[in-house]
């Protein structure tokens, strides 16, 4: 929620509406029929109070009763009122859907250009800003195009349809009663004028007060400890009574401008046809029936203007709303994609890099000349601090960032011209962080990649030891897992993170090493596993426990995104350098720990 | 209609605004009964040719001094009703977040603050629109449907009345019927709606694993399905939804219809004159909108309901921790011991600590170290009262801390956490967060304790920069930094630092703790930490693990009993080895 203010916010500019519009143009024939519907639903529902008219003036005033042409009045009348009514049905329901499916595509659209941005967006973007952008966003704007847009289209159809008919009835009275456009016109510029910025500002000190809410509550630890409830409940006082004042202010000028000034404006047009009919009273006979129809006519039409002067709030949202889902659609962002045609394979899995530097800033290097070789099958471990540029290694690794300095090379092939699909297919990572997803043990390992069975799935749970402890969960391989995974251990859901490496088979393994504790039984587990699943693959490993990497073909050491030292386990320990201090004081450490 | 009974303490503390609301829009429903009869009298003069210039101005000026009367009196009552619901979505924010601010952070483990943020929205939003458009609709459709009825009635033509009247049953089963359906439809598409967005949650926070094994494809066809599925799930609220007015429209027609046709016949018999047939159909469109509104209002209370019954069983938990009848209200001070036989947090059977007692001397500096999950914070948190221990006592100068009163127990104690938590204020305003009044000499004097004051005059307005979001992003050993500075400015006699030195390095934090030992002489320090260096100079070293304490003493004692604290201290003189680039040693 605190992520919706002050910096999030988009301001709409004139070119927001018409490309929110152009989302219709896919639908062409639809909108054409809706609106076909629409306006014969207009015209039937126009007509009711002419055939009244019709019965006042011929037959009910001179007293002239034919049952025949009662009797199709009366059906006449009634079949224009369930007609009108039908057809309402369609025309409203055919915009609805239209509006629904039109945000559907949106929001697919939106999903794909949030599938293919760079993953540095991702690390500067709140969840939630996405999130919301993605549901909210859209929702405000389905409002827009269901109620605004269908409401708006229909109202004005059934303005024009009542001055149509009006004109029919009594072209000069018709022609006075024009006025009214312009003054409803004007009404409607003031209001939008003066209830904008309210509007704005109501909206700003919401989210203001979301914001403060919001902090609270998470800082209430904070707050408590210092003592220092009285001074927020004051602050969050002046913020809510602020918040109060702007709200009321809304409320007075709806009052001033929204529907009881439409009544006013309502009855002087009554005044003036009265008047009308009066003065021409005095001269010559006048039309009763015809009166008649232009007071109904002129009760319904205010309907749809105070209709449409109530959504223009919406309408102002909406905007803001699609301003923020066009941001997002023109983001330049992009993740790194194949690049030529030649679509190498990944047979061996030969891994080179070549003088690679990487910056995330393009300031700071976080990798410096950054050079060296896995054969088939080796492991390169890659020991170092935290910061030491280790991840960004793997960030590289696996494409998510693009390199522009140096060179990957996997079996001789530059990195950038694989598919994205053979490397996700050849290529397992395991994250620091197991991340698992909402759903069951089996679909964790299998994560929607359909060419996973469950006896895939069930070796490769056993392959890294994950069977035992799946098992004995309460509904085994269908034991259904939380947000997160929260109902595991640490050291499960790492185990379940290696099967689901393991079941896409891979030729190279990058494992991001955890660092967090699990007790000892899982450790075990852990590290055996890592054993087995390295053998045979090559292997970038980064480490934090130098003793599950001793068997490394290639040790790097990294520091301050420097290769400072290389070599195996033996000739590092015999240079006696950085790593021989951190072998010896990490095997000092694990003796004593026994 | 409940709720309106569960508002009544609202409406009886405004009692002088609603009654004024409730008697203008009867007014207005009054006087709305005018215009109509002004119509019906200029059509029958018309009719029977009776119509005179004077008559016409009378009739003219009537329905103008109608006109001016009504907006006047239909923005009063809307200034009185709705400026009502907004001042009741003010006093219940007001009240929620008083609530909050007792609640102990038990409720913050239970509850989520997304679901509190909606709360103050969302269910103040509809509480908000039960008090306004609710009672209007209520008092609105009542007061309109009973004088529009009994005018056209008794003014009229009660048979006429009935006859026409007869198809509105019909119109309130339709309107219930098809609210019953829209509801349930309505809950089925809120929770598609929460599914998809459940689901891009999660796609986005576990961006990497998606990326790394190809899931796009199969996320984007997820999505794709769920989004059908908020489709389909409307398009059956739509189905019911673009039914509503059009059979409110056929009934209305109809009745239209019947007045019509029967008030022709009574034309014919001379039992009713053409100028009331028009009044009364014009009665007739001023009785739509009650109808509907109360189909309306039937929607309005049932939301508000469900939400003022979740605000009041929120408002309704009473704080865990709270002053015991006995406190006493004098700020402690001197040794602290800990005498805990065991303690486990509320929502978990496992015990966090166990058998804890130890003493630490008023001015001396204690250390707690341990892994992570140990329960280092909680021995920290215990002694805030964030928790109360159940099985065990904390004291200070001999004082059992529950009987002390909260405000004053707190007074006594500084407390930096763990996750360095700053407001979206400026550096000074966060500084000076327990005492607001600080002098900028003192925000100054406790940064440069914290090492912080050169790292903030770097700062683009120096102690005037924004923090957070909308200001610059500190770096974690800066937020730890300020957030000790904030807690030394309290000028308690105990300061608890957890593990608020972790993200600075080992120079500044060596500086720190020298200021910090010139700083407190004579008060008592306690540190949590990871880090051993931080602790080497403590008067008592306290060792936890799983709850326990393993091993205790100073620092040259436990390196000398070569136990698990020297175990610690080797590993991490490894990786600050490995930090500072394995230069010589």
């Amino acid at each position: 929620m605190s992520a919706e203010s002050a910096s999030y916010q988009a301001i709409p500019s004139s070119r927001t509406f018409p490309r929110l519009l152009h989302y219709l143009a896919p639908y062409r024939r639809q909108v054409v029929l809706s609106l076909a519907i629409l306006l014969a639903a207009t015209a039937t529902d126009v007509f009711q109070p002419i055939l009244i008219k019709i019965f006042i003036d011929r037959y009910l005033i001179p007293r002239y009763f034919p049952e025949n042409i009662m009797i199709w009045l009366g059906i006449g009348y009634m079949g224009l009122v369930v007609t009108t009514s039908l057809l309402n049905v369609f025309q409203l329901l055919l915009f609805q859907i239209l509006a629904l499916d039109i945000i559907q595509r949106l929001r697919v659209e939106l999903f794909d250009k949030v599938q293919e941005m760079a993953l540095s967006y991702f690390d500067r973007t709140p969840v939630g800003v996405l999130v919301s952008r993605i549901t909210n966003d859209t929702e405000a704007i389905l409002d827009m195009f269901m109620t605004v847009l269908s409401s708006f289209v229909q109202n004005i159809t059934m303005l024009v349809g009542i001055l149509i008919a009006m004109f029919a009835l009594d072209a000069r009275l018709a022609a006075l009663c024009l006025v009214l456009i312009p003054v409803i016109i004007g009404v409607m510029v003031l209001y939008q004028k003066v209830s904008s910025p309210i509007f704005h500002q109501s909206r700003m000190r919401l989210a203001l007060l979301n914001a403060k809410l919001n902090e609270s509550l998470a800082g209430m630890p904070v707050i408590q400890s210092m003592r220092q409830e009285h001074r927020l409940r004051q602050e969050f006082g002046d913020i809510n009574e602020a918040y109060r004042r702007i709200r009321f202010r809304n409320t007075q000028i709806n009052g001033l401008l929204l529907r009881p000034l439409m009544d006013v404006i309502y009855l002087m047009v009554l005044m003036l046809v009265l008047g009308y009919f009066g003065v021409s009273s005095f001269s010559q006979a006048v039309n009763i029936g015809v009166l008649y129809a232009f007071v109904t006519y002129l009760s319904r039409f205010f309907e749809p203007v105070n209709n449409m002067l109530q959504r223009m709030n919406f309408f102002q949202q909406a905007m803001v709303s699609a301003e923020r889902v066009f941001q997002i659609l023109d983001n330049p962002s992009a993740a790194p994609k194949q690049e030529g045609t030649e679509d190498p394979r990944i047979h061996l899995g030969q891994i080179r890099f070549e003088d690679v530097s990487f910056s995330y800033d393009g300031v700071t290097d976080v990798l410096k000349h950054i050079s060296f070789t896995a054969n088939p099958g080796q492991t390169v471990a890659i020991v170092g601090h935290t910061g030491s540029g280790k991840s960004s290694i793997v960030n590289l690794l696996m494409r998510f960032y693009p390199i522009e300095r140096g060179r990957i090379l996997i079996d001789g092939a530059d990195l950038q011209m694989f598919s994205n699909d053979e490397l996700r297919q050849k290529i397992g990572l395991v994250l620091q962080d197991p991340f698992l997803f909402v759903g069951d043990v089996s679909s964790n390992i299998r994560l929607g990649n359909e060419n996973i069975d469950q006896d895939k799935i069930l070796k490769a749970a056993q392959f890294v030891q994950a069977a035992s402890f799946i098992e004995k969960l309460p509904a085994a391989y269908h034991a259904p897992i939380g947000e997160r995974g929260a109902t595991l251990s640490t050291g499960q859901r790492q185990l379940i993170s290696f099967a689901r490496t393991m079941a896409i088979e891979p030729i190279v393994l990058v494992l991001d090493e955890a660092t967090a504790s699990v007790d000892t039984e899982t450790e075990e587990a852990i590290q055996s596993a890592l054993q087995k699943m390295r053998h045979g693959r090559t292997t970038i490993a980064i480490a934090h426990r130098l003793s599950t990497i001793q068997d490394a073909d290639l040790i790097l050491v990294l520091h301050h995104g420097e290769i400072v030292e290389r070599g195996t386990h033996q000739e590092l320990l015999s240079r006696e350098g950085l790593y021989h201090k951190m072998y010896l004081l990490q095997q000092g450490g694990s003796s004593e720990r026994g | 209609m409940r709720v309106f009974i569960d508002l009544l303490w609202f409406f009886k503390r405004n009692r002088s605004r609603y009654l004024g609301g409730i008697m203008l829009l009867i007014a207005v429903s009054l006087l709305s009964l005018i215009p109509p009869k002004i119509v019906g009298i200029v059509v029958n003069q018309l009719a029977n040719h009776s119509l005179t210039r004077d008559h016409l101005l009378w009739a003219l000026a009537a329905i103008f001094g109608t006109a001016v009367i009504t907006y006047g009196i239909r923005y009063w009552w809307r200034i009185l009703l709705y400026g009502g619901s907004i001042q009741l979505a003010t006093d219940l924010r007001t009240q929620l977040y008083h609530h909050f601010t007792l609640m102990s952070p038990q409720f913050y483990h239970q509850k989520r603050i997304g679901d509190l943020m909606a709360h103050c929205t969302n269910d103040v939003q509809a509480i908000q629109e039960t008090a306004g458009d609710g009672v209007l609709t209520l008092v609105d459709s009542i007061t309109t449907g009973t004088v529009v009825i009994a005018t056209m009635a008794l003014a009229i033509s009660w048979k006429l009345t009935v006859i026409s009247l007869l198809p509105l049953p019909v119109m309130a089963l339709a309107v219930s019927h098809y609210g019953k359906l829209l509801h349930k439809r309505f809950a089925l598409a809120q929770r598609a709606f929460s599914d998809i967005n459940d689901r891009v949650q999660e796609y986005i926070s576990g961006i990497r694993v998606v990326r790394s094994f190809g899931q796009e494809a199969w996320e984007r066809k997820n999505f794709v399905e769920l989004s059908r599925d908020v489709v389909a799930k409307n398009v059956a609220v739509a189905r019911i939804d673009s039914l509503f007015d059009p059979t409110i429209s056929v009934i209305i027609g109809f009745s239209y219809f019947l007045s019509i046709a029967v008030g022709a016949l009574f034309v014919v018999h001379g039992t009713l004159n053409i100028g009331q047939l028009t009044t009364f159909t014009l009665y007739q469109g001023q009785l739509i909108w009650p109808m509907l509104a109360f189909g309306f209002l039937f929607n309005i209370v049932e939301r508000g309901s469900a939400s003022y019954d979740r605000v009041q069983s929120l408002l309704t938990i009473a704080p865990n921790v709270k002053d015991r009848p006995d406190a006493i209200d004098v700020t402690p001070n001197g040794d602290i011991s800990y005498r805990i036989e065991e303690f486990h947090y509320p929502e978990t059977a496992l015990p966090t600590l166990h058998q804890i007692h130890f003493t630490i001397h008023q001015g001396q500096t204690l250390g707690i170290v341990g892994r992570t999950g140990t329960g280092k914070t909680t021995l920290m948190r215990l002694l805030l009262r964030e928790f109360d221990i159940e099985n065990g006592d904390i004291e200070i100068g001999g004082v059992s801390i529950y009987h002390l009163t909260l405000k004053a127990l707190r007074q006594a104690i500084a407390y930096a956490p763990q996750d360095d938590f700053l407001f979206s204020a400026t550096i000074a305003e966060n500084i000076a967060f327990a005492r607001a009044d600080a002098s900028e000499a003192d925000i100054e004097r406790f940064a440069r304790v914290a090492q912080m004051h050169d790292d903030i005059l770097r700062f683009p307005q120096g102690y005037h920069t924004m923090v957070g979001e909308r200001g610059v992003t500190l770096s974690g050993g800066q937020k730890q930094r300020i957030s000790i500075a904030r807690a030394l400015l309290q000028d308690a006699a105990i300061l608890l630092l957890d593990d608020t030195l972790s993200a600075v390095d080992a120079r500044t934090e060596s500086e720190i703790l020298d200021e910090l030992k010139k700083n407190r002489a004579g008060r008592t320090t306690v540190i949590a930490t990871h880090r051993l260096s931080a602790v080497k100079h403590a008067d008592l070293i306290v060792v936890l693990e799983s709850g326990k304490i393993v091993e205790h003493g100073t620092h040259q004692e436990l390196v000398a009993r070569h136990g698990r604290y020297w175990d610690m201290y080797q590993r991490q003189q490894l990786e600050n080895l490995v930090t500072q680039g394995g230069g010589p040693s």
